[in-house]
């Protein structure tokens, strides 16, 4: 994995992740550890840690250990409050080469967490794709809601954080391509678009869990060729001209910019023009 | 190959127009629309259910079939209530509060129809209360509830709560989700635990044994 001005955050420590849990359920801390080594040595900017629901002094223990290993600046993934505070009050930031965490990630119904940043300063992940409409979460159905979305988000990171737009990661919700009847990742890609071109974002990260994008999907064709990495791959190719510039990932994955002519560049773009079942029908063709 | 062993084939491979055509062919014929369910659309969904679980079908296979059996259902449904056929027992089906996914729960939705559950979709982001009033407006045996994120699960402990503390002893809770797991069924006293779609049918039916 090398695409230059493309950051990684390495995915591998989250409790979501079967294998993960099996060592985090085992309190196999040991493995844990290994799994920081191997993805700082593979590659990753970033190590991300995510330890699901278990308590935030456990949080704090694996920030420390995690540090204990690696020298990379890590990414504390979770959406709740104290486990985000018990990460950033250990974090050791001059063991991490002077770099802050990235806090993944702030919602738009999680805005206390802005308040973070007083224990210690943070890169963070803004989630755009869903809005706070009064007190519950609705969606972005369009790409100008999205980036609406954006917009206030990076206007409050900048008031309540006292930081400016580099220090910001936006994050603009990718979805599965495997299960998008309803155009999200078109949506995706045209809010991009608008963040890109407006004076207002400029110096703005954008990032994506780009695992995501393919899940539900099959490993291989039937030649054994792979599906995901090339999908994946084809849409860098897409969003990275768009201001894509870190992903939440792989670092086995083989992520690379595709020609306009490879099968995964040809297949998405036709997603991208196709609706409803058609798009699934089409993503089917690519590894059928 | 008999009529009704196509239409399975119809729902397996996802074409809807066939599936559309045999069942109408099979109405035509004097077939029973229950008959029509049972012994063509379910055997064929349960035919996807297995190759779904065993990686041979992924999610887009498993929509495209669900789309091909919700659509001969369409034709069969009226049919059905007509015939005086009553469902088996009646699901309240939504994803929880906070959550704006729908895929799984709509498979779900699927698969229990099609094993003649009455299901009455709540739809994403629904509130504990708006489950338990749908559940006694529709004098409910079965509560479904979906999630996909690690911040909304815990809506789902809120929701069984809310079934309980509105008296409804008798409601089975069934839950499902990427996040969920057995372990957190049990313990916030979920009734059944669904890994997947096609496990939800089994799930549910022995629940409200």
């Amino acid at each position: 994995m090398a695409i230059p001005g493309l950051t990684l955050i390495g995915e591998s420590i989250n409790d979501s992740v079967p294998s993960t849990k099996k060592l985090f359920d085992a309190n196999d801390i040991a493995g844990i550890l290994e799994l920081a080594k191997t993805q700082d040595q593979k590659g990753a900017a970033y190590i991300d840690v995510n330890v699901g629901r278990r308590a935030p002094a456990f949080m704090a223990e694996m920030i420390q250990r995690i540090q204990g290993v690696t020298a990379k600046p890590l990414s504390i993934d979770t959406p709740d409050y104290e486990i985000a505070a018990a990460a950033l009050k250990v974090y050791d930031r001059a063991h991490a080469g002077g770099k802050p965490p990235v806090l993944n990630s702030i919602s738009p119904l999680r805005l206390q967490m802005f308040d973070l940043a007083k224990i210690q300063p943070f890169m963070p992940i803004l989630m755009v794709s869903e809005r706070n409409l009064n007190g519950k979460a609705m969606p972005c159905m369009t790409a100008e809601e999205t980036y609406q979305t954006a917009k206030e988000m990076l206007q409050m990171a900048r008031e309540r954080m006292g930081v400016a737009n580099d220090q910001c990661i936006l994050d603009p919700g990718i979805a599965p391509i495997g299960s998008d009847s309803e155009g999200i990742t078109k949506r995706v890609l045209e809010s991009m678009r608008l963040i890109h071109n407006d004076p207002f974002f400029q110096g703005v990260h954008m990032s994506v869990g780009l695992s995501n994008f393919t899940v539900m999907l099959p490993p291989k064709r039937p030649d054994g060729s792979p599906v995901k990495g090339p999908l994946e791959s084809a849409f860098l190719t897409l969003a990275m001209p768009l201001g894509l510039d870190m992903i939440i990932g792989s670092v086995v994955r083989k992520y690379e910019l595709l020609p306009p002519d490879h099968p995964a560049m040809v297949c998405l773009q036709d997603v991208l023009k196709l609706e409803g079942f058609d798009a699934i029908m089409r993503v089917k063709d690519f590894y059928s | 190959m008999d009529e009704l062993k196509q239409l399975s084939e119809a729902v397996i491979k996802g074409n809807r127009n066939e599936a559309k055509r045999l069942t109408q062919v099979l109405l035509d014929s004097g077939k029973k629309p229950l008959e029509i369910v049972e012994q063509g659309l379910v055997p064929g969904m349960a035919v996807v259910g297995e190759k779904f679980k065993c990686n041979e079908f992924f999610v887009p296979e498993m929509l495209i079939a669900a789309r091909a059996m919700k659509e001969a259902m369409a034709m069969l449904e009226p049919l059905l209530a007509q015939a005086g056929i009553k469902p088996k027992c009646t699901a309240i089906l939504g994803t929880v509060q906070g959550d704006l996914h729908d895929i799984g729960k709509n498979l779900v939705g699927m698969m229990w129809k099609g094993a003649n559950i009455g299901v009455v979709d709540l739809g994403t982001n629904v509130p504990p209360e708006k489950f338990v009033a749908a559940a006694k407006e529709n004098n409910a045996q079965l509560v479904g509830l979906s999630a996909l994120l690690t911040t909304t699960i815990p809506a789902m402990k809120d929701t069984i709560k809310a079934v309980r503390d509105a008296g409804l002893q008798t409601v089975k809770v069934i839950i499902g989700g990427a996040p969920v797991t057995q372990e957190y069924a049990n313990e916030i006293g979920a009734d059944g635990y669904a890994p997947d779609a096609a496990s939800a049918v089994d799930v549910a039916l022995k629940a409200v044994a």
